[in-house]
């Protein structure tokens, strides 16, 4: 309840904070103070709520349905923590006050540059504003109570001192698939507690916990990483929107520019962490599958970079006295994108629309929250586009002399153009959904293999460019030498590396140019002025991505190999051999040990398997052997024991069912069990449950009971031989589905086939060269962004 | 000046048409009918849901996992997957095939499986009280 209430008072000051900034702006000086404590009121209450939720749920206050559905009594502090953001409310909780830190900083950046602060954190404060609503009462709250509306709780997690209270009978629903039952909390049981003087908060004592998938280091770090980036992301839209305010187009460029280069350097480096996560953890088997979730957040970045370039002309141009400078409009009209771009992310993977789509986007949230997600959309594009249109012809008054062919200005605007044109293909693809299509891989793929070769060419040529304008004859001079180490090494790839597809080898010709050309002229910086490094580190970092993707998805090759323990395998010139598996983490997940032997040395590799109680289903995390020129990735796929008898003449019975053996007709009659069979199995205490059976042939009837019973983690099966009959009958399961049995006559010995049990262990086993080039790559980019923004920063007073 | 407008104009157009051309190539059809599904041999993403009474197998020989596969009008399919079971699919209320139907299986090149329980889970409780 507090929670809500203070969530509630920090959008009203949010709202204060905008209508003061907005008045000040219009010349209203007296405003500025109340806009500045109002927004700084917002801010700390922001953060107050969020300590309330990471408050509630590191004390396990499950009488909320978000610490309910996403934490539990197991959990570590570092993934209570991180339960923070485990649902769609948290998301945005995470958003939220990742923006209003952002803003903190933000405003004090702007009040130190004259009359910038109204306008921008006008701007700012009513995202925010649009944030908060989102997480008020009326939508996405993260304090709401578990009893507002209906919802099934295990009866596990229920207080067991009040399992007996008489009216508890009513709100109990077995579920006879998984043999649990659940209790239906609402706000009747609510009501129900509280006349019976039963305090509420004490009813439930367990949570749902997280999906077994997001237990694990990267959910502490990833999502906290790519919010950032989210919330950074509104900082350019702001500067945009807060020039066109003012029709003034020079100074925001320079003020704006260390702003887009930090968030989108931070958005670059959570997308990639996802990337690392899917491929360590998840077992994806790459670390980009195109999926939806991870497109959205790309398109963004890709826009981002963009304007990077053109934003660097403008300011190049505006410093050689050209009025506002050239691309005023792009720039524009690329900062305003940025954000809704982050905006369409959110509508996409939060409404539901790719449902079917994406392995893991948000189930629907309602009608409402979808509606207000377009509202949202609609009125930040209506604010940039608008402006934008109003302010069109005062923009167009100031068109600067145009730049030759060769000139630094021109590549830098066709590797803006490139990045759009990449936007767009995964824009188009990731949409594709909302139409009812979707497309294939090979779509994104096959686009971007000729967009990459550009911008390999245009990354190194452009620094051969000189600003304004470059003769051929200059051009060729400079550049023969770096196309004929290229020429030469890429051909040395070609030989040794037996890359073949003419696309590859262009791939490869470009970047190798790419980091020969930046490497050259990063090693003169270097001797002279660091600040001026970071736009080559970053080339240089894309070109060694470029070629870990090379590398990595086109020469990668896989094989399903069937690991018999102590048998040693062959792949990929690796002998194989597994080792047996023991339990890890307490005895909840299982490591299957794989020795890799070549030349000598051995290498050991421990994919996991295990049966996750939450969803009640099986999970499979990879083992990777990290080789410095290539990675060794070992996906489990499933793990069996032949010889076992439940594989060799197994019988399952239905209940009611009869099946026929040697013509006797045997009978699943019924299950037996006591009554307080339900309790002992949610207490954990031993049981025993049975199966009634008959056995008939000729007339003659048997009856006999066949038991499972259960004393701690041990169970065991009773048996049963007729001498009458000839006949031996051997449980070996028994479950809701029925009894599985292994028959076998007693003249005969058994049917059980004990000679050897083989266990098997199956895995998909690949070779991915050169992968650890993607991570690199990706790090060198961002500290390529991290440089530039601390020399830009410098230059945005 | 103006050529560079013209070439400018021209590879954005060359652009845009090789990706529509890609796209109308490669864009796969939800289909949640499997009468429909069954009729043809294109690629597409049928949804429906595992029939989770019928048997399932994993032949680890080569590497196939089979299972059936239901729509709503409880119209039912063999589905073969070239793969292992998926994560999570145990729990699956809903699965996405993308593959074609070949005589009398659907061949899946890739399984999705949405699980209620990831961001919301509401268990498909029978209404019957006791």
């Amino acid at each position: 309840m507090i929670g809500s209430i203070i969530l509630t008072f920090a959008l009203v000051f949010s709202i204060i904070s905008m209508v003061m900034y907005y008045l000040n702006f219009k010349g209203y000086n007296n405003t500025i103070s109340y806009a500045r404590i109002f927004y700084h009121l917002t801010s700390i209450f922001v953060i107050v709520a969020s300590t309330f939720l990471w408050y509630y749920i590191l004390t396990h206050q499950y009488q909320y349905k978000y610490v309910f559905s996403y934490s539990n009594n197991s959990l570590t502090t570092g993934l209570l923590l991180s339960s923070f953001w485990g649902g769609q409310e948290g998301s945005f909780m995470l958003w939220i006050l990742l923006t209003v830190i952002v803003g903190i900083i933000l405003q004090s950046y702007t009040s130190k540059r004259v009359d910038l602060e109204p306008r921008v954190m006008a701007v700012f404060t009513l995202a925010i504003s649009f944030l908060l609503l989102m997480v008020s009462p009326w939508f996405k709250n993260p304090f709401e109570y578990i009893w507002t509306t209906p919802i099934f709780v295990d009866l596990k997690s229920i207080n067991s001192s009040y399992l007996n209270l008489p009216f508890l009978e009513q709100f109990l629903f077995p579920d006879p698939q998984t043999n649990t039952t659940y209790v239906q909390v609402s706000s009747t049981l609510l009501a129900s507690l509280v006349q019976n003087g039963i305090d509420p908060n004490t009813f439930i004592i367990n949570g749902r916990g997280l999906n077994p998938q997001l237990l694990n280091f990267w959910m502490q770090i990833h999502p906290p990483i790519l919010f950032i980036g989210f919330a950074m992301a509104t900082v350019p839209f702001a500067f945009a929107v807060s020039a066109l305010m003012k029709n003034e187009y020079k100074e925001w460029v320079s003020q704006s520019f260390p702003w887009l280069l930090a968030g989108t350097g931070i958005l670059g480096l959570g997308i990639m962490l996802g990337g690392y996560w899917a491929y360590e953890m998840l077992g994806w088997g790459g670390y980009w599958a195109w999926d939806p979730v991870e497109n959205s957040s790309l398109i963004p970045w890709l826009i981002g970079v963009a304007a990077i370039h053109t934003m660097l002309v403008q300011k190049k141009s505006q410093s050689q006295s050209e009025g506002i400078g050239r691309y005023a409009k792009t720039n524009l009209i690329l900062s305003i994108l940025v954000y809704i771009l982050v905006l369409y992310s959110t509508f996409l993977t939060r409404s539901g629309i790719l449902g079917d789509a994406s392995v893991h986007s948000f189930v629907d949230p309602g009608m409402l929250v979808y509606l207000f997600l377009i509202i949202f959309i609609s009125s930040f594009t209506l604010l940039g586009v608008g402006l934008l249109v109003y302010r069109w012809k005062d923009l167009k008054s100031e068109i600067p002399q145009d730049e030759s062919l060769l000139s630094r200005e021109l590549s830098l605007f066709t590797a803006a153009v490139v990045l759009c044109a990449s936007a767009i293909i995964v824009f188009v693809g990731t949409s594709a959904p909302i139409v009812g299509r979707s497309v294939d891989i090979s779509f994104y793929n096959e686009m971007h293999v000729p967009l990459a070769i550009i911008i390999g060419l245009l990354n190194g040529l452009s620094l051969l460019l000189k600003w304004k304008t470059t003769s051929t004859q200059e051009l060729l001079s400079k550049s023969v030498i770096y196309l004929a180490i290229s020429v030469v090494l890429t051909a040395l790839m070609i030989i040794f590396g037996g890359i073949n597809d003419i696309m590859m080898i262009l791939l490869a010709f470009s970047s190798i140019f790419t980091i020969l050309v930046n490497g050259e002229i990063a090693y003169k910086i270097i001797k002279n002025n660091l600040n001026r490094l970071g736009a080559y580190v970053a080339h240089i970092g894309l070109a060694i991505f470029i070629l870990g993707v090379i590398g990595s998805s086109a020469y990668s090759s896989e094989k399903t190999l069937n690991l018999v323990k102590g048998k040693p395998a062959e792949a990929f010139g690796y002998q194989m051999i597994f080792t047996g598996y023991e339990p890890i983490e307490n005895a909840t997940k299982y490591a299957f040990n794989i020795n890799l032997n070549k030349d000598g040395k051995t290498y050991n590799a421990a994919p996991v398997m295990y049966i996750a109680e939450f969803n009640n289903s099986l999970m499979r995390e990879p083992s990777i052997v990290v080789l410095p020129t290539k990675d060794i990735y070992i996906a489990p796929l499933s793990y069996e024991q032949t010889g076992d008898h439940s594989h060799s003449g197994s019988v399952l019975i239905e209940k009611g069912k009869s099946i026929n053996y040697e013509n006797i007709n045997l009978t699943f009659e019924k299950f037996e069990m006591s009554s307080d069979v339900m309790q002992a199995m949610q207490e954990g205490r031993d049981f025993q449950l049975g199966a009634v059976m008959s056995a008939s042939s000729n007339g003659k009837k048997i009856s006999f009971n066949l038991y499972r019973k259960q004393s701690g983690d041990k169970v065991e099966f009773t048996s049963f031989e007729s001498k009458e009959l000839n006949l031996r009958v051997e449980m070996l399961n028994l479950s809701a589905q029925g009894v599985e049995l292994s028959l076998s006559k007693l003249d005969e010995p058994k049917n059980k086939v004990e000679k050897q049990a083989e266990e098997v262990l199956v895995v998909n086993a690949s070779v991915k060269p050169f992968v650890s080039l993607v991570w690199i790559g990706v790090l060198v980019v961002v500290i390529g962004f991290f440089i530039a923004f601390s020399r830009r920063l410098k230059e945005s007073f | 000046m103006k050529n560079k407008y013209i070439i400018g104009g021209f590879i954005i157009v060359l652009f845009l048409g090789i990706m529509v051309y890609l796209f109308t190539q490669s864009n796969i059809k939800y289909e949640n009918n499997f009468t429909v599904v069954k009729s043809t041999n294109k690629t597409v993403k049928a949804t429906g849901s595992w029939v989770k009474e019928k048997n399932y197998s994993y032949d680890s020989e080569n590497n196939l996992f089979k299972f059936f596969m239901k729509d709503e009008n409880g119209e039912e399919m063999l589905v073969v997957y070239r793969g292992a079971m998926p994560n999570n699919f145990e729990s699956a209320t809903s699965v996405v095939v993308t593959g074609s139907y070949q005589e009398n299986y659907f061949y899946a090149k890739d399984i999705l499986t949405k699980c209620p329980s990831k961001y919301q889970e509401q268990p498909n409780t029978q209404s019957s009280s006791l």
